[in-house]
């Protein structure tokens, strides 16, 4: 028996911009166990209403204080929940679950594109990868968002000397347009090297769709990390398959981290 | 006072009343990792068809309120592979083991019996005639009473274990197909399975699920459970075994009150893995605290 409910005392909610939302629980069990691309799978409350549990992304791990943070943005009765919780309450949790990210070499090229939210699991990989003493001019960040104030952590970003780009959809911070648009122009003006280069990504499903079409065109080593709705989270009820050229595969426990090569996104 | 919370069906003895339910405690593993299964009375795996399947096209779950929607389509690995690689790991358990069998005809659910007769291992079967997400089978077996009474005949002639038949809330009468399987030889029946239902998402204008329709679970059906449990009782022979939005330990209860000699957690595992071995816990107390020396004296105990 190596896995069970832990409970997470809260230490701070933040409201970081409009229904933007970072959590920070204290629970050494997690701190200590958790990798880059784990999710942890939380009780809102103790009711029936809402039912399931909600998967995050682990966001951000700080070992030596037994606390990590989760990131999200209020899309519903359970985020909205959450966002109202005050520090001192306990938190049921299911964590760490799921697969993580494998770490590119130390000479290798990194990219990461996040989309929106998708910034939560891959801030928590280039962290590991900058405490692990990467080079930050070999690490390149694709962070692409609707509008200007959900451009999260950029400052954070900009401070580790990490190549960082921009986008936002209406045109008000960066390149107007979407993450993959600006990714895809650098690629194909040969601006970012493919060979001894890991790629990631993480975001909305309809941009990894792009990112694994692009992948499996210019044959890029990406892993992408999914989202879906999760009953168990513990790879039981088959509930959160997504579809790869080798067949359904849970996205819990066969994931969330997978080969962008290898999923069938519609 | 250790109370006795022991329940036979047919000639298998249960530790206690509590079991998984099909489809939501996998093969038994996935929740291994959380505690130590040998508590629980028994595991019911996922149903088991000739063939492996692949299953519906996601999305295949979604919430409702207090409760959710499945039509996951029967994703198994078959019974081939089930023998191969899942059986070893429940084997090993003390805890008593139903393989769940699901069919498209007949003949199919015959040939999984077969394949499943003296397989070290397997303590009892549950036979699943109520699926609501396969277009062919399952339900189509469990919504008349002859169709009910001749597949689990099948299954009687062909197997010698202990069988117990699921039955589907989407009947007209559940007694009647009740009554139906007791005659065919079935040593208990377990119900009910998920409700139909639907959601939609009205942005889309979809369907939330991709079969569109699918099977509903949790507290939102406790209600109609009961009723079906305790019309049931009363009429067969054959243990009931309750299940249908169970959660706690005072649900359980009511479904033993109501005339269940066992109950499944289904749902609630997903809410909280632990939820039937603290229902295991609960009902120990619950007889402790009330002076209940068998559990088997609180079945159907309801006051009417």
């Amino acid at each position: 028996m190596n896995q069970r409910n832990e409970e997470g005392l809260l230490l701070s909610v933040e409201n970081l911009g409009e229904k933007l939302f970072r959590l920070k629980i204290y629970s050494p069990e997690i701190a200590k166990k958790a990798l880059p691309g784990n999710f942890c799978h939380l009780r809102v409350n103790e009711s029936y209403s809402p039912l399931l549990r909600r998967a995050f992304s682990i966001h951000q791990v700080e070992t030596e204080k037994n606390s990590f943070e989760l990131l999200f943005k209020v899309v519903g009765p359970g985020t909205q929940i959450l966002s109202e919780k005050k520090p001192g309450e306990k938190i049921d949790l299911l964590a760490p679950l799921g697969n993580s990210f494998s770490f590119p070499e130390k000479d290798e090229n990194t990219v990461l594109l996040a989309g929106g939210m998708g910034i939560a699991p891959l801030f928590y990989l280039v962290s590991s990868l900058l405490e692990k003493k990467f080079d930050p001019q070999k690490i390149s960040f694709f962070f692409g968002v609707k509008k200007k104030d959900e451009h999260l952590l950029v400052n954070d970003m900009v401070s580790t000397g990490i190549r960082l780009h921009l986008a936002t959809e209406d045109g008000s911070s960066g390149y107007k347009g979407m993450i993959t648009e600006l990714f895809f122009q650098e690629l194909r003006a040969r601006r970012l090297k493919t060979k001894r280069t890991r790629f990631y990504a993480c975001g909305p499903n309809p941009m990894l769709k792009k990112v694994s079409e692009i992948s499996r065109k210019f044959k890029l080593d990406c892993q992408i990390s999914l989202e879906s709705h999760m009953p168990c989270g513990v790879g039981a009820c088959i509930g959160c398959v997504v579809n790869t050229i080798k067949g359904y595969k849970r996205v819990c426990k066969d994931g969330p981290v997978f080969d962008a090569r290898e999923v069938i996104l519609d | 006072m250790i109370p006795d919370l022991s329940v036979k069906i047919g000639k298998v003895k249960f530790s206690n009343p509590v079991l998984v339910a099909s489809g939501t405690f996998g093969y038994g593993e996935e929740y291994g990792a959380f505690f130590d299964l040998n508590k629980l009375g028994g595991i019911i795996t996922k149903s088991i068809t000739l063939n492996p399947r692949e299953g519906h096209l996601p999305p295949r779950t979604c919430e409702t309120p207090s409760g959710m929607l499945n039509a996951i389509g029967l994703a198994n690995v078959g019974v081939k592979r089930f023998i191969q690689e899942k059986l070893p790991f429940l084997r090993n358990l003390k805890t008593k083991v139903i393989v769940n069998v699901a069919g498209s005809s007949i003949d199919e659910y015959v040939e999984v019996v077969k394949r499943l007769e003296g397989k070290k291992g397997i303590d009892l079967l549950e036979i699943n005639i109520s699926c609501p997400n396969v277009k062919q089978g399952g339900i189509t077996f469990g919504s008349n009473a002859k169709c009910a009474y001749d597949c689990l005949k099948a299954v009687r002639e062909n197997s010698t274990y202990p069988i117990i038949a699921k039955l589907s809330p989407n009947v007209a009468d559940i007694v009647e197909i009740a009554i139906a399987v007791e005659k065919a030889g079935a040593d208990a029946v377990s119900l009910i399975n998920t409700l139909v239902g639907m959601a939609i998402d009205l942005e889309a204008k979809k369907p939330r699920l991709s079969n569109i329709t699918g099977g509903l679970s949790g507290p939102a059906i406790k209600p109609v459970a009961l009723a079906m449990v305790w019309k049931t009782a009363s009429k067969v022979k054959i243990p009931v075994i309750g299940l249908g939005g169970i959660m706690n330990t005072q649900d359980a209860l009511e479904f033993i009150l109501a005339g269940a000699s066992m109950i499944q957690v289904g749902t609630g595992n997903f809410v909280d893995p632990e939820c039937s071995v603290k229902i295991v816990e609960g009902l120990k107390e619950y007889c402790q605290e009330k002076k209940i020396k068998k559990i088997t004296d609180l079945v159907g105990k309801l006051k009417t």
